[in-house]
């Protein structure tokens, strides 16, 4: 590969070899990320992600609690904006208002009318339920709604008339919390765990393997199951959500801590920190300059691999009911609501939010395994 | 055959520390629970309309020997389990443990060994044919799909699969038994009818376990197929599958066994929720009532331990079938 290069010497050439040799890991990591399309794909995608459930509170024109139902339009389709009907054309895009009605005509139930002649326009920028935008400032600007005398559902709603697109952003900003909470905790663990067994190494190192190793044998869903049944139902939802994500963390230390451990074992008697030994460093010294940024780029890799399988813990707790529920807009919880037979023949968007939850886990399934290519140096050479 | 005894020992003994490690934790687990046993069994009394007292529930706690200290609790309880192999009783139940689960238990056991078979059935060919191909469309939709495997999970699939079926067939799938077989005794025809219904468990399970196995020996193919001995033998003039098969295949099946524990780990992982979409009437759907739903602790403990224990099984005897096929293993134990 140099070889060629050296055969066409040229200034510009010159150059990035040059900034080749001077690169620092994390640039030489970006430079390998970036030519990995898929990953960077997937890259946009989870960024995108994580600004709608950022901006969660802006883009959904209504509450998603219960506060925001829509009782006019329970279990209601989809409401795609039209810009054109047999009414004639418009340059704003309009829905049709809903009216419920419930006499002796429609035997006696609820039933919801799309009334054609009354167009609803959509806005931008309109005021409705206050929030405060990143959890700093108050407001109650929406990115969109529309007219007054009605409302606009995206996604459709749910049985008591909440709004599922709302729901959704909401959602995937709740699971990414659990799953950032936990694999934080998860992490700390892993790092005290693993360093200490990695750096005293001896009967210290084969003590805390044996537990290791025993924690990963045992099942980790069951084991979560038997954590969040400790849970008593009175909990309100901020504390089994810091719980959830606790006992997420509590149970993923192990195999990180496995990495760290023999990394550091490995690390331990390469020549470069023997070097630095004898050029007088202390351990804190060789610890901070060496051996820590030896593996960061691993850590940082290792951590983004195991999100995904942290938030499809979480959903499958939420799923069974365990984990986080209703008021709490998580995917799993929004999930739960899919289970039922009515759901697949009657109201089929109550699936939209699965969609989101496949989405976000490919994403970080492909930009992990893009970085885990990136930062393994011997990447290119492989194949 | 000196060496190998004792590099089987030394496994038994490892597993065996293991399993009491796992005893501990479970048992710790089991303790944390709020609430003990006694106080549930009085606790019922109460429902059916009997006084309790403070001294009732010390009385019953000595009966039940909960006024002993952590450690001898532990150690009665490990007693029981590795000399007995006796679980005790449920405490909501109020039914000996082993009755309640031995045969669903095995009924547990068997569907996920099964999806476990299935899985490597589909992906150890199929991975070592995508390793040894170039073709771009082919890798690529394979790596989809093993992703997908992690990305859509087996819970949504079963929903999916039996609500189509609901819709379709007017049959939800469900259950492991028809309604005739449920309280019959075995029998070849109820075992019968009990394949006719397990094989969608099966399947279920066995599909994200497909996928992380295809990626396993997909990835373990690659790093074989490289290699200078594979490059020797197609230079002698071997080739095609026999080329494939005899050699970097042969190389790779080590760690896929080695990760046979794993697989099943995972396997477990899903099974108390597929079990409760699909109602199956076996072990995992037990371990979810006894948390979700009663918190009877004692069941909980056993189910939780007995699948570990399976885990450890399998390890151990997957640890020692590959030392019988690959002398290297046996030596790099030993040294």
């Amino acid at each position: 590969m140099f070889a060629r290069k050296t055969a066409t010497v040229g200034g510009i050439d010159q150059k990035a070899k040059e900034a080749y040799f001077t690169a620092s890991q994390g640039q030489l990591i970006w430079a390998r990320f970036k030519g990995n399309r898929t990953a960077m794909i997937a890259a946009w995608a989870l960024v995108l992600m994580i600004l709608m459930g950022l901006f969660a509170p802006f883009l959904s024109p209504y509450d998603p609690t219960i506060a925001g139902r829509d009782e006019n339009y329970e279990n209601g389709a989809p409401q795609f904006p039209k810009f054109k009907d047999e009414n004639g054309f418009s340059a704003r895009p309009f829905i049709y208002a809903t009216e419920r009605e419930r006499s002796i005509k429609t035997n006696f139930r609820w039933v919801v009318t799309e009334n054609r002649d009354k167009r609803l326009y959509v806005r931008f920028f309109v005021r409705d339920w206050d929030y405060k935008l990143l959890g700093v400032i108050p407001t109650n600007i929406h990115l969109f709604g529309v007219d007054e005398g009605g409302k606009i559902h995206l996604f459709g709603t749910d049985a008591s008339g909440k709004d599922i697109f709302g729901r959704t952003l909401h959602a995937i900003w709740t699971s990414l919390a659990v799953g950032t909470l936990g694999v934080f905790i998860s992490f700390v663990l892993a790092l005290v765990i693993g360093g200490v067994a990695g750096y005293f190494g001896g009967w210290i190192d084969s003590v805390l393997q044996m537990i290791t190793d025993a924690i990963r044998t045992v099942p980790s869903i069951p084991l979560f199951m038997a954590l969040a049944a400790f849970m008593p139902d009175h909990w309100s939802s901020e504390t089994r959500f810091f719980f959830i994500s606790i006992i997420l963390g509590l149970i993923g230390w192990p195999t990180l801590a496995r990495r760290i451990r023999t990394h550091l074992l490995t690390e331990r008697t390469q020549e470069y920190v023997l070097a630095a030994e004898l050029c007088g460093a202390s351990s804190s010294h060789i610890i901070r300059r060496h051996l820590l940024p030896s593996f960061t780029s691993y850590i940082i890799v290792d951590l983004m691999i195991s999100f995904p399988y942290m938030v499809r813990s979480e959903t499958a707790l939420s799923f069974i009911g365990l984990g986080l529920k209703d008021p709490v807009n998580s995917l799993g919880a929004l999930m739960q609501n899919v289970s039922k037979a009515d759901v697949l023949l009657n109201y089929q968007w109550y699936f939209i939010p699965v969609i989101f939850f496949v989405a976000l886990v490919l994403a970080f399934v492909f930009v992990g395994d893009g970085l885990r290519d990136a930062a393994d140096p011997y990447s290119d050479t492989k194949k | 055959m000196a060496q190998f005894a004792q590099f089987a020992l030394t496994r038994a003994f490892m597993a065996l520390v293991t399993l009491l490690t796992v005893s501990l934790i479970v048992f710790t687990l089991m303790e944390l629970v709020p609430g003990t046993c006694a106080e549930r069994y009085l606790a019922f009394k109460n429902t059916q309309g009997s006084q309790i007292t403070i001294a009732d529930i010390a009385a019953e706690e000595r009966r039940l020997g909960l006024d002993r200290p952590f450690p001898e609790r532990w150690g009665k309880w490990v007693y029981n389990v590795f000399v007995h192999g006796e679980f005790g009783d449920s405490c909501i139940l109020r039914l000996n443990i082993n009755q309640l689960l031995a045969d669903k238990f095995w009924i547990s056991l068997g569907i996920c060994m099964a999806a476990l078979i299935l899985s490597y059935a589909i992906a150890v060919p199929i991975g070592i044919i995508s390793a040894s191909s170039n073709n771009p469309v082919t890798n690529n939709s394979l790596r989809f799909v093993s992703y997908l495997g992690l990305a859509l999970p087996n819970f949504l699939l079963a929903l999916i699969i039996m609500l189509f079926s609901t819709v379709v067939f007017g049959d939800s799938l469900t259950g492991l038994f028809s309604k005739e077989y449920r309280d019959a005794a075995w029998s070849w025809a109820k075992f019968g009818d009990f394949l006719s219904r397990a094989w969608l468990p099966v399947f279920i399970l066995g599909w994200s376990a497909t996928a992380f196995a295809l990626q396993t020996v997909r990835a373990l193919m690659l790093d074989e197929i490289g290699k200078l001995y594979v490059t020797a033998a197609a230079a002698r003039g071997v080739s095609g599958t026999k080329l494939l098969w005899r050699y970097p295949a042969r190389h790779s099946l080590g760690p896929v066994i080695n990760s046979l524990g794993f697989d099943l780990n995972r396997i477990f992982n899903e099974l108390p929720i597929v079990a409760l979409i699909l109602t199956l009437t076996e072990a995992g759907a037990l371990l979810f009532e006894s948390l979700a739903r009663s918190n009877d602790q004692q069941l909980a403990g056993a189910i939780i331990f007995l699948l570990t224990a399976s885990i450890v099984a399998l390890n151990f005897a997957t640890d020692i079938l590959l030392a019988l096929i690959d002398p290297r293993v046996r030596r790099g134990m030993m040294g």
